[in-house]
């Protein structure tokens, strides 16, 4: 009894059963291919995985506040396009790395005004932006070939080595400790949590909802803007689909790490665990000759069961919470379904 | 208050009426933008309204509106398919396999038809028993289903399923003179749509669902299972689609659904339907799918290259949402003034 309710809490931290399960995966994957853990093969799995983890951390900011960005892929891959378009045209890396950057902001605020100014659907938005940076970065590619760059610095951006660690992974650790800090420590951080879990609420308690969901999707511009460049140094070259998919794989990390759909719930740690599984899944199926393609079917699988723990995880807490009060009694299974959800909360989803 | 009545309607003169009207109802906006487009397009680019374009365009509009009208009955009720082009790949590839196999025609489309319905079934089980928001559950649904495509298709695209009746039912092949089986089919799916919404107790049931979830249910209606069943509408209609394009496009490649959901929102937008829920049209999502066509193909014969057209797309949804938006408004506002002049408080 006493064991349970230990573990049903320490379960409900954000982002500790992705991490058991993630460690749980390793090892069943290095069982099967003993190849799994050696140190290259695992720096270049997570080098690769890491303008991705920035995509998870990025949409995972906009879910906790209640919100959704489709088009952090693309504008991921748009920018990557631009910063290389810059160097191609001979610009030192300073300023291509603040034109991708750049790009992801501007996409990122333009995102935010059209949601917050005019009231339209964030998916609507960005979906439509989705569109228009893919359809941008397909007329770019067209323009220029965006490749053969050779600026001094460039590839050090990813490649580069401070204290026998890939420089990627610094610039990834640095931005996570930041955003971590940023959502718990600062005003506008509790505020993204507090719009999340009731904006209502939050806008009667005298929070200005519309700027903080403004900012939650011009943070996450900026960090597929990061990502951008991240990929563009990585890979050396631009192609027109680069990005494409992406965002499907960042909301499946974000909601696998236990970030949860209906807002208010979820930490920067627990979307880079989620992200970090399924690069390790994808690299596990890659080692053990799985053709790519089933990856996809293996992302939306996650989606499915991330969301259904989350619901396990608040129903466990409930429960909980309905045993404490009522001491004695064995309390009545939680009803979950739709309506009973409606009845109780009168909230339409 | 007879007087007021009587006398406030010929305050506003025959302008204001008619901009108000054409602002209340967005069928006629549409209407009104396409009227427009023509117009424009008679003096500065001719060829746009020769007849031999008008039909291209009418044709090659025919699968997003099928489409669209699927995606109109799910927006009515309130949610939304971003699995839709996937689905219409997936149907199409199942039609293409069963006649490979040598199953029969009418097996073939039952099959893909079939599919689509399973589809439609497997997002509304998502939505409403596993509580995923509608757009996460059609966008897992979209990534299962092209992983499925491009598992069997392994990437290379299925040919070799063409007999004479594909080339009928893609409109390849005219049925009489100009006139192609897709339009017919399309005309058939807009009646039925058109009249389960109009005039069935499920169509009332969609609008009521998509208009307040908490007020249908306490009136006694199955709220989890009507939007199934808008669903399972979306996904037939992308079957239909997959069926049209399987013989349109004489090989059905693994991405033959991509940007497809995405039309197919901006053509229902266009027409009017709420995100929102509760608002729709099947006019709407006809005269928006050409709309969007006549856009297209506008900027193409401008010579605007065709990689610009995810960004025109993207742009016209913006839009379209946007005037949707400013028409709801201003409808409100009309509303609440014809409320006013009745209760005898001038506006």
């Amino acid at each position: 009894m006493n064991f349970q309710r230990t573990a049903s809490r320490i379960l409900s931290v954000n982002g500790v059963p992705i991490a058991i399960a993630l460690v749980i995966v390793v090892i069943i994957f290095q069982i099967m291919s003993p190849v799994f853990l050696t140190p290259g093969s695992v720096r270049d799995y997570i080098n690769n995985a890491i303008p991705i983890l920035l995509l998870t951390v990025g949409v995972a900011i906009v879910i906790v506040a209640g919100g959704i960005d489709l088009s952090v892929g693309t504008v991921a891959g748009l920018s990557a396009g631009t910063t290389m378009w810059t160097l191609v045209n001979g610009a030192p890396t300073l300023v291509a790395v603040l034109t991708g950057v750049g790009t992801g902001l501007v996409f990122g605020l333009f995102n935010g005004l059209m949601i917050t100014r005019f009231g339209i659907n964030d998916f609507i938005v960005t979906l439509a932006t989705l569109n228009i940076a893919g359809g941008l970065l397909i007329v770019l590619t067209e323009q220029v070939p965006l490749q053969g760059v050779t600026t001094p610095g460039f590839s050090d951006i990813v490649y580069g080595n401070v204290f026998g660690i890939p420089s990627a992974f610094w610039i990834a650790a640095i931005i996570f400790v930041l955003m971590q800090f940023f959502l718990v420590k600062t005003v506008f951080g509790r505020r993204i949590f507090a719009i999340g879990i009731a904006p209502s609420a939050a806008n009667v308690a005298g929070v200005n909802v519309e700027r903080v969901r403004l900012g939650t999707f011009v943070l996450s511009g900026v960090l597929a803007g990061a990502a951008g460049v991240l990929l563009a140094s990585r890979l050396g070259s631009v192609q027109a689909f680069l990005g494409s998919g992406y965002e499907f794989i960042a909301i499946a990390g974000a909601v696998l790490g236990g970030v949860s759909l209906a807002g208010g719930r979820g930490s920067v740690w627990a979307a880079v665990a989620g992200g970090l599984m399924l690069a390790t899944l994808q690299q596990g199926l890659r080692l053990n000759g799985v053709d790519p393609v089933y990856f996809s079917i293996v992302t939306g699988l996650c989606i499915v069961a991330g969301v259904v723990f989350d619901r396990r995880i608040q129903q466990l807490a409930l429960s909980g919470i309905r045993k404490r009060r009522r001491t004695g009694s064995a309390p009545p299974p939680p009803d979950t379904s739709q309506e009973a959800h409606l009845l109780r909360t009168g909230k339409q989803d | 208050m007879s007087t007021t009545a009587a006398t406030a309607p010929k305050k506003n003169s025959l302008v204001d009426r008619v901009g108000a009207r054409l602002l209340v109802d967005p069928t006629l906006g549409v209407l009104a933008l396409l009227i427009l487009i023509c117009l424009v397009s008679a003096f500065t680019l001719p060829v746009f309204l020769e007849p031999s374009n008008l039909y291209n365009l009418l044709n090659t509009s025919l699968v997003v509106m099928i489409l669209a009208m699927g995606m109109t009955v799910v927006l009515i009720s309130g949610g939304i398919d971003l699995s839709i082009g996937t689905t219409m790949a997936l149907c199409a590839g199942v039609a293409a396999t069963s006649m490979k196999f040598g199953l029969p025609l009418f097996a073939a489309l039952i099959a893909a038809l079939a599919t689509g319905a399973l589809v439609g079934i497997g997002n509304g089980l998502l939505i409403t028993r596993l509580g995923l928001p509608d757009f996460i559950a059609t966008l897992a649904m979209l990534g299962f289903a092209s992983g499925i495509l491009y598992i069997w298709t392994k990437g290379v695209p299925i040919i070799g399923y063409m007999v004479p009746e594909f080339y009928v039912i893609g409109g390849l092949t005219p049925l009489l003179a100009s006139l192609t089986l897709p339009m017919i089919i399309a005309l058939l799916v807009a009646l039925v749509l058109g009249g389960v919404l109009g005039s069935t107790r499920l169509g009332t049931y969609f609008f009521a669902v998509g208009s307040s979830k908490t007020g249908a249910m306490q009136s006694g209606i199955r709220v989890d299972r009507i939007r199934t069943q808008a669903y399972i509408v979306s996904g037939l209609s992308a079957a239909v689609a997959g069926i049209i394009m399987a013989g349109r496009n004489t090989n059905v490649p693994a991405d033959l659904g991509n940007g497809y959901e995405i039309q197919a929102i901006a053509a229902a937008v266009i027409g009017g339907a709420a995100l929102s829920g509760g608002r729709g049209r099947i006019l709407g999502a006809i005269l928006g799918a050409i709309t969007l066509a006549a856009t297209v193909n506008l900027i193409n014969l401008v010579g605007v290259p065709s990689s610009y057209q995810k960004i025109v797309i993207g742009a016209i949804l913006i839009l379209a949402v946007l005037a949707n938006r400013i028409s709801a408004i201003v409808s409100g506002i009309v509303r609440q003034r014809r409320a006013l002049v009745l209760e005898g408080i001038p506006a």
